[in-house]
């Protein structure tokens, strides 16, 4: 008895019996093939049509939500481990590219330590140790380690750029693991899981209807000096189309209609304000995507740039309002 | 390495097709040689020998073995040695070229600052005028020297990379011209 408990816990199955995670796994899958076939019979038809960039993307999409669903369904102890990861990677990107001096190392490497501190706590599920260890804690500790080492020439831009990557990479994206460790509602069964995978999955087709709807309606910008390919046509777009394939999944959160519409739509809104952040920041180094990791897509921060923001947002939305 | 460091690696695969072959590579970090070693095939792993200089890897017997176990070093001085032939540099190279290992050679003799190429010491030149008809490996890494800088242990994940060039013969006996040759191959890996 106490074996199979045991194992229960290890390998959380019970996702295959729970009926709205498999729609929403379904869903996406579904979502994929369309797009993947669309692609490829669209190849066929015009030869001559720009797909590749498309395809490519198709294809890490494929990647990211097999490694995604895999994590989240199967076990939710992997699924903590795979979040942090997450984060160790966009901050290695993100801090490689932003020049830190040589005398930062030091502070560099406890910002390092700070990441598997943080998904420890949300992993216990430790809300107030979690909720201050980086704004407060870090944000005290790591100016002291940088003083300590006594260069002082830089050491402002040191000092609030190392805070900010940590508050957006694993501060922002640490929310998405505390999803997992909220206590049980009655009533609702998706749980955590439900929650997570709803905000993974309206974070990225709010990017995509974004990108369509830019696409294909585009015309006026909104700022283009920071990024020449949003549109007032897209941002719009997206942010209705994100709002009503909230609606339609709602069966994910303990939310009522008039507040699952209103999350929906703050989620479409604090993604386009992630996207433009972090694509400002490309402006400012001056490259076009953070990395190669992902094909078709660059680095894994350009792909969880919205994510940092919606994070947050969401969390507090709904523990503010069903927990 | 990959995942930790955040090293891309080139695919080496192409060192497949080659016999034998002097990898030449910049050098800003001890985590080159990891890094080089690491994107080689397992199949010709053991038959490459990173050169690396004795008064610093066999500064006391312990290091000497370890190295020596570990990466299958080959030590050599730095100084040439005229009257014992055994103990000069050049002429250990040739000799584990000739019983065929392959070599990793960092040109620049010390790791210096970060992300500062210095220039070549002639002793690459040496060895390559001498077997005109082995193949050199221009390798390239960026970052290095930031995850793992001189005078400090610490080592930091960094995105960096490794970029290798084409397997390629010298042109000139003139040892002048080869190092200018491997010089240039390395600035244009650095460009891309």
């Amino acid at each position: 008895m106490y074996k199979t408990i045991k194992m229960e816990k290890i390998f959380r199955f019970d996702s295959i019996r729970n009926n709205d995670l498999l729609i929403v796994a379904f869903l996406i899958f579904g979502l994929l093939c369309l797009a993947s076939l669309g692609f490829f019979i669209a190849g066929k038809l015009n030869p001559d049509a720009k797909l590749d960039e498309l395809k490519a993307r198709t294809k890490s999409w494929w990647v990211m939500s097999l490694i995604f669903i895999g994590a989240t369904l199967i076990n939710s102890t992997i699924s903590y481990i795979a979040m942090g990861m997450l984060s160790f990677v966009a901050f290695r990107e993100l801090y490689s590219v932003l020049g830190f001096r040589e005398s930062d190392r030091r502070a560099i490497f406890w910002a390092f330590i700070a990441i598997p501190i943080q998904y420890y706590l949300a992993y216990i599920g430790w809300y107030g140790a979690f909720i201050i260890f980086i704004p407060i804690v870090m944000f005290l500790f790591l100016p002291l380690r940088l003083v300590l080492k006594g260069d002082t020439s830089g050491i402002i831009k040191s000092m609030a750029t190392l805070q900010w990557i940590l508050m957006l990479t694993v501060f922002g994206i640490s929310h998405m693991a505390y999803l997992l460790s909220l206590h049980e509602i009655k009533g609702f069964s998706s749980g955590g899981r439900g929650l997570l995978l709803f905000l993974v999955f309206m974070t990225e087709i709010n990017d995509v209807m974004q990108f369509t709807w830019g696409k294909l309606l585009g015309r006026n910008k909104i700022i283009p000096k920071v990024s020449p390919n949003k549109t007032w046509e897209g941002f719009i777009g997206g942010l209705i189309s994100t709002t009503v394939i909230g609606y339609f999944l709602r069966f994910l959160t303990p939310l009522s209609v008039p507040q699952v519409v209103f999350v929906s739509f703050m989620i479409g809104l604090s993604g386009f304000v992630g996207d433009i952040v972090m694509s400002s920041i490309k402006r400012d180094i001056g490259v076009k995507d953070m990395g190669t990791s992902i094909p078709g897509h660059g680095g894994i921060l350009d792909r969880i740039d919205s994510l940092a923001y919606t994070a947050p947002v969401f969390f507090h939305l709904v523990y503010y309002i069903a927990y | 390495m990959k995942i930790i460091v955040g090293v891309k690696f080139d695919s080496a695969k192409f060192l497949l097709n080659e016999k034998q072959f002097i990898i030449v590579a910049n050098h800003n970090s001890h985590l080159d040689t990891m890094a080089i070693m690491a994107s080689l095939p397992s199949k010709i792993i053991h038959k490459v020998k990173p050169v690396a200089a004795a008064d610093y890897f066999g500064k006391t017997k312990l290091k000497a073995k370890l190295s020596n176990y570990l990466i299958n070093t080959l030590l050599i001085q730095r100084k040439r040695d005229k009257e014992h032939p055994e103990n000069d540099p050049i002429d250990q190279m040739i000799a584990a070229l000739d019983s065929g290992f392959s070599l990793i050679i960092f040109p620049e003799g010390t790791r210096g600052e970060p992300e500062v190429q210095q220039s070549l010491k002639p002793g690459i030149g040496y060895v390559l005028t001498k077997r005109p008809q082995l193949k050199y490996v221009p390798a390239y890494m960026k970052g290095m020297g930031k995850a793992m800088p001189k005078d400090d242990n610490l080592i930091i994940p960094f995105n960096s990379s490794l970029t290798y060039g084409l397997p390629t013969q010298i042109i000139s006996s003139n040892i002048i011209d080869v190092l200018k040759q491997i010089e240039g191959d390395l600035n244009t890996l650095k460009e891309v």
